[in-house]
């Protein structure tokens, strides 16, 4: 279900990420709470394989990608009717230690109405059925990461 | 016999020199799985990458006894890694 007043924003860019004007499109007069998560490019990695990471090549199959986004958002207001808004964005190209590479944000009324679970839910999703791949460009190569989910039937 | 296109992203994409799609010609009918065997046999670039691909049929997931209508949009690419 999803009120008319209730916005959705999903898409891959190129551009940017604008956390301000993201949070603010998602930001109706009802809202007292939002969750925000971002992830970014991470320079050292220690945990596990610790290696350093020069820059991320990201590449997306943009009409997919962006219908699989629409697709977790209604996962995520099927799960928490409460949530408001619901910004969903990705960010390609070549991307820099320290930059957000991808927002996952929900609004509510409240804060203990499922918005921290229900964006955590949303990077999960994407991470899981969101065609977006990433080349992780090192001081010694390069190398093309892979998940390992494999999507089921109706995903 | 039919022609069909299909869309490579990522890894399988450098495998064959950065082509955004390749080409192949599957008889009438035919389902992922065929699409998938004549592909490891004609772009041995790419058999390696055929075991543990992903497929989609009009940008939904698709598996291996999925017949392929005609005109659909077809992509293989590996298991996503966004975010």
């Amino acid at each position: 279900m999803q009120l008319p007043n209730h916005p959705t924003i999903f898409s891959i860019t190129e551009e940017e990420l604008d956390l301000d004007a993201l949070l603010d499109s998602i930001t109706l007069h009802s809202t007292g709470a939002a969750a925000i998560f971002t992830g970014m490019v991470r320079g050292v990695t220690s945990r596990g394989d610790a290696h350093e990471t020069v820059y991320l090549e990201y590449e997306a199959y943009k009409p997919m990608a962006e219908a699989k986004m629409k697709q977790v958002a209604d996962e995520i207001r099927a799960r928490w009717q409460t949530i408001e808004g619901i910004a969903i964005v990705q960010r390609i190209g070549r991307l820099y230690p320290r930059t957000p590479t991808v927002l996952i944000a929900c609004t509510a009324a409240h804060r203990d109405t499922g918005v921290f679970e229900a964006a955590r839910y949303g990077i999960d999703r994407l991470k899981e059925i969101v065609p977006v791949w990433k080349k992780e460009v090192g001081p010694n190569g390069e190398e093309w990461v892979e998940g390992d989910y494999i999507p089921k039937p109706g995903e | 016999m039919t022609r069909v296109k299909v869309l490579l992203f990522a890894t399988l994409r450098e495998r064959v020199g950065g082509a955004k799609s390749i080409e192949v010609d599957l008889p009438d009918g035919g389902t992922i799985r065929d699409l998938k065997m004549r592909i490891a046999k004609n772009i041995p670039a790419l058999e390696q990458n055929m075991k543990s691909v992903l497929t989609t049929i009009n940008r939904e997931y698709a598996f291996d006894e999925a017949i392929l209508p005609d005109g659909a949009e077809l992509a293989m690419f590996p298991p996503v890694s966004g975010g």
